[in-house]
């Protein structure tokens, strides 16, 4: 605990926002709840695409980029959701806002954990994909839903805090966060389907570059909801 | 009563506003040669989407009146300004998509612009912090929460905004704010300045209407928790 309290404030808020995030990533590990579920629902959701799209292989790399996006979205509303209620169902949070430390440490390390769950998904749903609709896996796909997990997850992470404070948490969260998250699904829709089309993103000019656009975009939802956080979770 | 005869008188003088706009629509400004009767829809789709972003812009400063300095009128401005600019915002949307039907042979399951669809996700954001003011605990907790969501929303404006220029669209880029000055004739501009000042005036006046049924429902119900608590009191030894 010592060298949570000692330090710098940024090297302590680092700290207390790591040791959140090893929390959340511990539990999940020894209770293997979230993680085999969502890996289930990702499987789940690319087999009724398949039958829904009917697809073969010339509509399968064409509907690709689309049905990535959609599940993501959605395993994306399914961790962050959980990452909130968990701890609003125990009675934990408050116990860990009632410690010295910050709530937008303990939000930033809550975030973590949840983009690292997201990041977990992201690791079943391309192969799968790769396996169920032959898409290509490009490491611009790759860094492309990287860049564009952390954005979302500091949006996600944020309005599934306060959708955890109110009546209807379930309800809420998909109807702020969808909207919110759009820039990310524009853009990044974007980037990988020239990436899965096999087109080179250094013909597009460089305030249009999607990875640059998308990186600004985590920058600005990062700082954000960091600094939301704290109404948020004040109580 | 004088705050209420100065609302009618207001609400008056809007009325008057929005019929001189009209009469500056249909006729003082000309005809456009291209796309003919329907480019007037212009005036008021711009009005409204200025209207809009205002009312917008008043839930941002309520949300952070709230959070900054604990001011519940703030909230109630907020609260005024996120009904009224939705109500603008649907009407900027709606004006879209009429005028987009014969110019662009528009065709909701053939075009997907990208400034409709983010319209689509404002007026979404702005619906869900009044949901959000529904299922929160009502009072504080309820203002804290949409304080933080009307701030955050209100972060989606200028992404609507710089759509248009980010990602290749069919909507026009900016007409009147364009580079080289603006691209309309005089009568035109003329018309849109004063249409987008009449429909903001419009705006401006909901605004304060809400602001005073919202100040006279908080009054109800700070009387109602009186009320409850009146009895206790008397009957506590």
């Amino acid at each position: 605990m010592d060298s949570i309290v000692q330090g710098t404030p940024g090297l302590r808020f680092l700290t207390v926002a790591l040791t959140v995030a090893r929390k959340d990533v511990r539990c999940e590990l020894r209770g293997r709840e979230l993680l085999p579920a969502l890996a289930q629902f990702i499987v789940l959701a690319l087999v009724i695409a398949n039958f829904a799209f009917d697809v073969d292989l010339v509509q399968g790399p064409r509907l690709a980029p689309g049905i990535l996006w959609l599940v993501l979205v959605f395993a994306g509303l399914v961790a962050f959701g959980r990452a909130f209620a968990a701890e609003k169902e125990t009675g934990s949070l408050e116990a860990m806002l009632l410690t010295p430390a910050g709530a937008a440490a303990v939000f930033t390390g809550k975030a973590l954990a949840a983009a690292a769950m997201l990041v977990a998904c992201e690791a079943v749903l391309l192969p799968a994909m790769a396996v169920f609709l032959g898409s290509p896996m490009s490491p611009l796909v790759v860094a492309t839903v990287l860049l564009a997990t952390i954005g979302m997850a500091a949006l996600g992470c944020l309005f599934a805090a306060l959708a955890a404070q109110t009546r209807a948490r379930e309800l809420l969260l998909p109807v702020l966060a969808l909207p919110a998250w759009v820039p990310f699904v524009v853009v990044g829709g974007r980037a990988v389907q020239l990436a899965m089309s096999g087109q080179s993103l250094t013909a597009l000019p460089l305030a249009g570059q999607p990875l640059l656009v998308l990186a600004d975009f985590d920058i600005l939802f990062l700082v954000v909801a960091c600094l939301a956080a704290r109404f948020v979770l004040d109580d | 009563m004088t705050e209420d005869r100065t609302l009618t008188t207001l609400s008056a003088a809007a009325a008057v506003a929005m019929l001189a706009a009209a009469w500056m629509i249909f006729v003082y400004a000309p005809q456009d040669a291209l796309e003919g009767p329907v480019q007037r829809i212009f005036y008021l789709h711009v009005g409204s989407a200025v209207a809009a972003f205002g009312s917008f812009a008043l839930v941002l400063a309520g949300g952070v009146a709230f959070l900054w300095k604990d001011s519940v009128r703030g909230d109630r401005l907020a609260r005024a300004g996120a009904l009224v600019g939705l109500v603008f915002t649907t009407n900027t949307f709606v004006m879209g998509m009429i005028w987009a039907k014969p110019i662009w042979n528009w065709d909701p399951s053939q075009t997907w612009d990208a400034r409709l669809t983010s319209t689509a996700a404002l007026w979404v954001i702005y619906a869900g912090y009044l949901l959000v003011r529904r299922f929160a605990t009502p009072g504080r907790p309820a203002m804290r929460l949409a304080a933080v969501v009307g701030i955050v929303g209100f972060i989606d404006v200028p992404v609507v905004y710089f759509s248009v220029q980010w990602w290749r669209t069919l909507h026009p880029g900016p007409v009147i704010l364009a580079a080289g000055g603006p691209q309309l004739p005089p009568e035109m501009l003329l018309t849109a300045g004063v249409t987008t000042l009449a429909v903001c005036f419009l705006a401006g006046v909901m605004v304060a209407v809400r602001y005073r049924i919202e100040a006279r429902r908080d009054e109800q119900e700070e009387r109602a928790v009186a009320a409850q608590l009146a009895p206790s009191r008397t009957s506590a030894p």
